[in-house]
């Protein structure tokens, strides 16, 4: 779920945007100037497969792949979302422009998070890897519904109940994105394994 | 002040406020769906600047003082607090959004796309706002637990029309130059050049994979998919996520190569020129005086509410 523009106030507005701007900077000093390319595309592909909606019982759900992402690209992972935070809020709307710096802190934080459990966790094995992306699948996703709602009840007390049914809304995407990452993952590595380094060279 | 509504006082409010809402909406949905085109091409994700060359109010000022101007103001109008200013807000970005001489669908589309987000706003916050003393509290028949803060629904209506107005304004903001103009303006006010290349490529890309995907999906219905809520579902989709993530890669790549080829270095060459006149400056002081002429009606709590 993205924020929309107006919802949260100045302050904590102003305050996630400088802190995704240091985020953004941070990122792009590390990442050479041939990877962007491949950060360009994993964007791209993700934005592309955040349009892919998946039914959930009667309602439907659409993937945001968190944990997919910081697998793929690491430290960079952060610079990624916001960038395809931002066009999403170019071309459809999703997301507010001044509410930018809080939507891409709710999805890049966990994103950046997954990229460092995935390594640790991936292991050799098929298995392992279908783990490890079960957990970062998952676990992208309620994090990125904790700090919506963490984000939410900042805005005051009249939001607590925004926050709340946000955070019940997030459960069947829970599923579902912890379901698909690990197939997704699982197919990389028996397809590419070497794009599971996270951005590492030489692994 | 606490106001016990009787059934046909609560069926007549409700309906006040959801019958024209409801109309509006459906409205809305099919003027955006009677735009779609039928065939190969990619309506779903509408090119950002297809109208991009224009002579409109806001083609003719200065990419870097469009970006000043109106990004201060939309940050303004998101931080108001009083529902009266929020509409005058609305109001101005309209008028913008007009004035651009743009079809209005591409708005429109925007508006559409929030419509779920606020209208779960404005559903919920009412029956969930903090209680303050001297409230106006409605109580519907058969809900005696759960009164309807009349404060908690200007909050939200106070926040439908930010949104609104800063939605608005991306048009204006974004479509009525080239997207390269705008990103050199970008990289000319400060924003790393690299980021400009990014935004550049993923937005050639997305039109690209978006297609490779529509392929892909068509020949997984024909064999018979059938999304559903199981683990099949999840494989064939966590499957078909990772070809079109490595089909991707591979031709980006291959494109990349032969940009290197072709003497790439990392940088596209602009032809962007920027220059700007008295008009310039008095647009955008236009702008960012409005922006502060809100702001501090509403900081002054000048607004009746």
């Amino acid at each position: 779920m993205h924020i929309s523009d107006g919802v949260l106030p100045m302050s904590v507005t102003l305050a996630s945007a400088v802190v995704t701007v240091a985020g953004v900077a941070l990122s792009l000093r590390q990442v050479r100037n041939e990877e962007l390319p491949k950060i360009a595309v994993v964007t791209s592909s993700f934005f592309v497969a955040s349009l892919v909606h998946l039914p959930f019982g009667p309602t439907s759900v659409h993937l945001i792949l968190p944990g997919v992402v910081g697998a793929l690209l690491g430290p960079a992972s952060f610079l990624s979302i916001a960038l395809g935070l931002f066009l999403q809020s170019l071309l459809f709307q999703f997301g507010g422009l001044t509410a930018l710096g809080a939507n891409a802190l709710m999805m890049g934080l966990p994103a950046l998070l997954c990229g460092l459990l995935f390594q640790s966790l991936r292991g050799t094995t098929l298995v392992r890897h279908g783990i490890a992306g079960a957990v970062c699948g998952g676990l992208g996703t309620l994090l990125a519904a904790l700090i919506l709602a963490a984000l939410l009840a900042l805005a005051g007390e009249d939001f607590f109940g925004v926050a709340k049914i946000a955070l019940l809304a997030h459960i069947p995407v829970f599923f579902v994105e912890a379901g698909v990452s690990a197939f997704a993952v699982t197919f990389l590595f028996r397809v590419k394994p070497e794009l599971l380094a996270g951005g590492r060279p030489g692994r | 002040m606490e106001i016990h509504l009787s059934w046909p006082q609560a069926l007549a409010g409700t309906l006040a406020v959801a019958l024209p809402l409801a109309v509006a909406l459906f409205l809305l949905r099919r003027f955006v769906r009677a735009g779609r085109r039928d065939g190969d091409s990619d309506w779903t994700v509408p090119a950002v600047d297809g109208h991009g060359h224009g002579s409109s109010f806001f083609h003719r000022w200065d990419a870097r003082y469009k970006l000043i101007g109106l990004l201060l103001f939309a940050f303004a109008a998101a931080s108001l607090t009083s529902l009266a200013l929020a509409m005058a807000a609305l109001a101005i970005s309209l008028a913008a959004a007009l004035a651009c001489r743009i079809p209005m669908r591409g708005a429109l589309r925007r508006l559409l796309a929030m419509s779920g987000f606020l209208l779960m706003l404005l559903l919920v916050i009412p029956f969930t706002a903090a209680s303050r003393p001297g409230e106006t509290l409605l109580y519907f028949p058969g809900l005696p637990g759960l009164p309807f803060h009349v404060g908690g629904l200007l909050l939200a209506l106070t926040i439908v029309c930010k949104a609104s107005a800063v939605a608005l304004l991306m048009e204006p903001l974004f479509a009525t130059a080239p997207l390269t103009v705008t990103l050199a303006a970008c990289a000319r006010l400060g924003v790393p050049e690299s980021l400009g290349r990014m935004v550049l490529l993923c937005h050639r890309y997305i039109f690209v994979f978006l297609h490779e995907m529509s392929r892909m999906y068509r020949s997984m219905r024909v064999r018979g998919f059938v999304p559903a809520t199981d683990l099949a579902t999840a494989s064939a989709v966590g499957n078909f996520l990772g070809m079109l993530f490595v089909r991707s890669f591979e031709r980006t790549g291959r494109v990349y190569e032969a940009m290197l080829c072709r003497g790439y270095q990392g940088t596209f060459p602009s032809a962007a020129t920027f220059a700007a006149t008295a008009a310039d400056y008095a647009k955008t002081f236009f702008w960012v005086m409005s922006g502060a002429a809100l702001v501090s009606l509403d900081l002054l709590r000048l607004a009746p509410w």
